[in-house]
């Protein structure tokens, strides 16, 4: 075996002994690596975050959070409020409570062939969206809206039929170029309005772009180029062009790190956190790596209907039989912070006093034994006649989660709970067993939700999916708590501040106490950066970094 | 059944490759041992059975579980207990490579020995019996040969066997996770020994034995079972030789595909596909068992090797 | 003769339509649709909308029907969008077939000028130390996963040498410099991977061909070793390895799955593979179509080369089967 021998040799000695690559990246040329392709470019299809990672550098929603969660204005000129004016109650025309919502663009802003961008581009991509047959992914927000009234080229008043408290915002309205999509939209029937839209057809047309950089090529699958968009009204960015490589296989994208093929791995979606920890313990000193803790929220759903896990004792016993903070200390070096609930500590509406669950196995056990599950002669507690034995089971081939998944079942097997660990393709996990509420036990996953988001699909009883309803919500557990549906139901309407403010103390509070879901930490993204580049903020939010791409630069 | 580039290394001595007559074993025997490599590689591979088959016992007289996690206890270096070190749960690596064994030998063996039963039932209906049977089969077969294998094998992966009628416990579980691995690799690893079997059924019913029990009357079943068969087992021992390490490459693959053995089973597929985001910073994770693979697949192709220069009479004395 | 072809391109066409309504049908199995997908994906989705949906891409009719009318549509050359692209089928899948066939011809190429060298050399002296040699490199060539080969290679070569990319396929309108430059670590993977299948086949022909009675009566008339390998021998272990390479032809349309995603290279194997965890029917049928049709007239190629290369063999044994033996 003389020749495996010298090959590992060989491998290790070019993982260790061989020169490193200068700083490639150049005032020229930035390239990203990131591990998806987005399927359109289309602004409103098939929302995914690769799209929202490239679309950050080529166009802006009207309204975003910031990297310090705050919402701001990117598009108009300020958030509307009750004080000036710019919101005010009516009634909707089927009669129910509606509001009216006025917005303002910005002076000066032209879409990338020089056109300017005016409310007639507000109200043609409302006109599109609201088109149920077009088929938007944020069809729910189009509905909403039952008309654009439009009062000048800047300015437009949104009429709501429905009364919320969460009014402010208008990140998913994206704005389309009428000038261009118009007469495609019109030139056929909406279904397949999808694959006539210039962002399908002639997606380097510069008109379709409005941010700092505007796409310039693409290779399906490969890359996507963008260069300066010459009519871009803000400030400057510093690269000239800048190329966003998808390269799907993590450890190959790595690799294309250290070979200087790309410059840097976006954090919003590049490499899971343990690998960026064993590539800094290597190569640390050759990047900046940074790590960011945002929304994903990594829990594991606690199917309700299950007969020992309906009981709140267990829910709260198996919590406490699981040491998070040592999960979260030795698998992600502390990266990533254990989640009390459901809402991120960066999240303004964050309640820091809530219940919380230190590792305790005794009282975990001690919990039991009060609730009834006595040990039984295999090591498995029983209650009447029912054993304490359920499936975890979460998407193969994600390694972190598959770590995570086997010291669960270690530490649950210390107090007496017999785990099955039964794993699923992403596919068939997301779209069959936890979206059709066919697993027995619990399940790992994460949520994405912006700052401040109402959990109602997740939680409210009216969101349990089924047979009869289609199998519609994301409340997979099951949890049926008219406690919790009073809450949500409140913090839709009631919008006086410290009313909201008590409301989701409550939520936190309830949620931590039922545990409808087994809180486990949230996501840390992370950067791989060259060292010279300056100015890239890492947001944890869903709203990607290259918002702010006019900010980044290299240190000269 | 090759992984990537679907070209695979058919023998034009694969003809004939059995030899008739007294002495033929020992002769037989002789040249093996002369085929130093093969012999090595059968030690190897044997060693390497044993070591699988007794991976428990083994863990058990090591005092370690392969299956334990020990979160403070990551990566740690070689040494005491732990012959290899622990992986990236605190887990012996050393057990698990053995584990593992048992999971990539078991489904390379049970594989390839189901599609060489397949291979060689059709390969001798089509060559005893000719004309429209033999037409119709090696029809079959050119159509199977010509399938695009690898994104074949995927969709046939992520087939939901909830849909055929299974319970979701049933077709979730470990075992029905392995035989449906070893049932699709069997159902288009067959067409290769279909065709060497029917190539040397084709020569062997003209030969005069058999001329002469069937003008004895011996009915077709017989004929083929005494007469056939046994002397076209050498081409099937040897091609079903070389498919085994084929198949330990396939399972290797459809781990890195996400298709394969899921943990906390062990395989060295999955086991080199979880190691392979690691390389940076433990590449012995990933050195081990690709290794394993790289010796186990290399000694049952030399051991292919070995045993068609044995069984082949025209090969030099 | 053209009877001959006519009836293995009927028989071809026969495949494809039982191959087009296996893979319907499997896809069917995959768990999942498209609406179940975009339910999980949008948590705004009301049932309402899942309905309409499922009528609209026909989902609530038996497989079947469905199938009846994509293959009464694709009979008339329309063969859909693709759902995850939103493109005509054809649009995605004819550059990719391009691509596909660049790497994998170069491949292809380069392993048959390596293969044919070495199974000669290793022929001419059977069983001594250089054949020992030749063989270990092969049976290491087929003994690593390609998965893992490819990232050694960019771990060996691409991360020390900048000159090399470690993948993607290189700017749009570059120049053949740069082309090759990132073919070349795809390729070496491939062929690495391929040669010893080709190594061993030429090997064994040239033995095979060492031993018939005319190489005897060279050998007898006291021709130089290097005439008798050369000149007669090579020549007819040549034509064996003329059908394994057409039959090899048809599988370069198919793509090489994991070297194109461990290199991001966009090829018929990744399309194809991506299509069908996508549940895009349209993509992952067509493609698979494709592949497979190509495979079949790699084939017909295959036994006519051998056929009209080999005086000997009519078409009645060509058809056998015997031409060259394939395996999948």
């Amino acid at each position: 075996m003389k020749l495996p021998a010298s090959l590992a040799a060989l491998l290790m000695l070019a993982l260790v002994g061989l020169p490193t690559p200068a700083d490639a990246a150049s005032k020229e040329r930035l390239v990203i690596g990131i591990s998806q392709f987005p399927s359109t470019l289309h602004p409103s299809f098939d929302s995914m975050l690769a799209k929202s990672y490239v679309a950050g550098l080529a166009r802006r929603p009207i309204t975003a959070y910031d990297p310090d969660w705050n919402l701001t204005c990117l598009l108009c000129t300020g958030l509307p409020t009750y004080e000036d004016g710019t919101v005010t109650d009516e009634t909707a025309e089927d009669g129910a409570p509606g509001m009216a919502v006025t917005y303002s663009l910005k002076p000066g802003m032209v879409w990338g062939d020089g056109t300017p961008i005016t409310t007639a581009d507000v109200a043609f991509a409302w006109r599109v969206g609201h088109d149920r047959e077009t088929g938007f992914d944020a069809y729910e927000l189009y509905r909403r809206i039952d008309r654009v009234e439009v009062h000048d080229d800047r300015r437009f008043t949104l009429h709501i039929n429905k009364r919320t408290c969460d009014f402010q915002g208008l990140s998913d309205l994206n704005l389309l170029p009428a000038h261009i999509e118009r007469p495609i939209f019109e030139s056929g029937a909406p279904g397949d309005y999808r694959q006539r839209t210039a962002y399908q057809t002639d997606p380097t047309n510069p008109a379709l772009w409005y941010g700092p950089y505007r796409v310039k090529d693409i290779v399906t699958g490969q890359r996507i180029v963008l260069e300066r968009n010459p009519n871009w009204w803000g400030e400057s960015p510093y690269f000239d062009e800048i190329v966003v490589r998808t390269i799907e296989n993590t450890a190959a994208l790595t690799a294309n790190l250290r070979s200087g093929d790309i410059d840097m791995i976006a954090g919003e979606l590049g490499i899971a956190i343990d690998q960026a920890l064993a590539f800094e313990e290597s190569f640390g000193e050759d990047f900046q790596i940074l790590y960011n803790p945002g929304l994903f929220y990594e829990h594991l759903d606690v199917i309700q209907d299950h007969p020992a896990l309906k009981e709140r004792p267990v829910r709260q016993a198996l919590i406490q039989a699981i040491d998070r903070q040592a999960i979260s200390d030795r698998l992600f070096g502390g990266k990533q912070p254990v989640a009390n609930s459901n809402v991120n500590p960066l999240d303004s509406v964050y309640y820091a006093d809530l219940p919380k669950y230190a590792y305790d196995p005794e009282a975990a056990a001690a919990k039991l034994e009060e609730a009834g599950w006595t040990i039984g002669p295999d090591g498995v507690r029983t209650k009447n006649g029912e054993r304490l034995s359920f499936t975890l089971m979460t998407t193969a081939g994600n390694k972190s989660r598959e770590q995570v998944q086997q010291v669960l079942q270690a530490q649950w097997d210390a107090i007496g709970a017999d785990v099955a660990i039964r794993n699923e393709p992403p596919r068939v996990f997301f779209e069959q067993t936890v979206s059709k509420r066919r697993f027995d036990g619990v399940a790992l996953f994460a949520w994405l939700s912006a700052p401040e988001s109402i959990p109602r699909t997740t939680l409210h009883s009216d969101q349990i999916p089924s047979e009869e309803n289609s199998f519609i919500g994301q409340n997979y557990t099951g949890y049926a708590n008219p406690e919790m549906d009073r809450i949500l139901e409140g913090l839709e309407t009631e919008c006086a501040p410290e009313t909201q403010a008590r409301l989701w103390r409550e939520l936190q509070t309830l949620y931590a106490t039922d545990l409808p879901a087994i809180p486990l930490y949230f996501r840390a993204n992370s950067y791989l950066l060259p060292k010279n580049l300056e100015g890239l903020t890492p947001t944890g939010h869903q709203f990607p970094s290259t918002l702010w791409v006019e900010e980044w630069r290299l240190a000269e | 059944m090759s992984t990537d580039m679907q070209i695979d290394h058919p023998s034009p001595t694969g003809h004939g490759l059995s030899s008739y007559g007294p002495g033929r074993h020992r002769r037989v025997v002789r040249r093996f041992l002369r085929h130093r490599l093969a012999v090595g590689s059968l030690i190897f591979l044997l060693l390497m059975t044993f070591g699988a088959v007794a991976a428990p016992l083994i863990a058990r007289s090591l005092g370690v579980d392969p299956f334990a996690v020990d979160l403070f206890n990551r990566f740690a270096p070689p040494g005491g207990a732990s012959l290899l070190g622990t992986d990236e749960v605190g887990r012996d690596l050393f057990t698990r490579l053995l584990h593992g064994g048992r999971v990539s030998l078991a489904v390379g063996l049970t594989a390839a020995v189901f599609s060489a039963a397949i291979g060689t039932m059709i390969g001798l209906l089509a060559g005893f019996h000719g004309g429209r049977v033999d037409a119709i089969l090696m029809r079959v077969t050119d159509g199977v040969i010509a399938l695009p294998i690898l994104p074949l094998l995927i969709v046939l992966a992520a087939v939901d066997l909830s849909k055929l009628g299974l319970t979701a416990e049933s077709a979730g579980s470990e075992t029905a996770d392995l035989a449906r691995l070893i049932a699709i690799i069997a159902a288009v690893g067959w067409p290769t020994v279909a065709r060497l079997v029917r190539a040397e059924t084709l020569s062997l019913k003209t030969r005069d034995y058999v001329t002469a029990a069937r003008a004895l009357g011996a009915r077709p079943g017989r004929i083929m079972r005494r007469h056939i068969l046994p002397n076209a087992l050498a081409v099937v021992v040897v091609a079903t030789t070389l498919s085994i390490g084929n198949i330990i490459l396939l399972e290797s693959v459809l781990s890195f595909l996400g298709l394969g053995i899921q943990p906390p089973t062990a395989s060295w597929g999955n086991m080199l596909t979880n190691a392979q985001d690691l390389v940076w910073s433990e590449p012995h994770l990933a050195v081990w068992p690709g290794l394993m693979i790289f010796a186990t697949v290399i000694a049952f192709n030399f051991l292919g090797d070995g045993l068609q220069d044995a069984l082949d009479p025209k090969a030099g004395d | 003769m053209l009877s001959y072809t006519a009836t293995r391109l009927l028989e071809c066409l026969l495949v494809l339509l039982v191959m087009s309504f296996l893979v319907y049908g499997l896809i069917g199995l995959m768990p999942g649709d498209p609406i179940d997908l975009m339910i999980s994906a949008n948590p705004d989705f009301t049932a309402a909308d899942a309905q309409r949906l499922k009528a609209l891409y026909g989902l609530d009719r038996p497989l079947l029907e469905r199938y009846g009318t994509w293959l009464w549509a694709a009979l008339q050359g329309d063969f859909g969008y693709s759902r995850l692209y939103q493109q005509p089928v054809g649009d995605i899948l004819l550059p990719r077939l391009g691509w596909t066939t660049v790497l994998l011809g170069t491949s292809l190429a380069l392993t048959v000028m390596i293969a044919i060298p070495l199974g000669v050399w290793a022929a001419a002296r059977p069983y001594s130390r250089v054949d020992y040699g030749i063989n270990m490199i092969c049976f290491a060539g087929i003994s690593v996963p390609p998965f893992w080969l490819a990232l050694i290679l960019i771990l060996l070569v691409a991360v020390p040498f900048q000159a090399i990319p470690a993948g993607g396929m290189g700017e749009a309108g570059a120049g053949l410099l740069e082309r090759l430059r990132h073919l070349f670590l795809p390729v070496v993977t491939l062929t690495l991977a391929s040669i010893g299948g080709f190594t061993r086949f030429m090997r064994g022909a040239m033995i095979q061909a060492l031993r018939a009675d005319h190489i005897r009566t060279a050998r007898a008339k006291g021709l130089s070793r290097a005439r008798i390998l050369i000149g007669h021998a090579l020549r007819h272990a040549l034509l064996p390895l003329i059908t394994v390479v057409a039959l090899s032809f048809g599988t370069l349309f198919s793509g090489a799955l994991i070297t194109e995603t461990m290199f991001s290279w966009s090829g018929m194997g990744r399309t194809i593979y991506e299509a069908t965890l996508g549940n895009d029917y349209n993509l992952a049928l067509v493609g698979l179509l494709t592949a497979t049709g190509f495979t079949l007239a790699g084939n017909i190629l295959a036994d006519l080369l051998y056929a009209g290369l080999d005086p000997r063999i009519s078409f009645q044994t060509a058809s056998d089967g015997t031409g060259g033996g394939s395996t999948a």
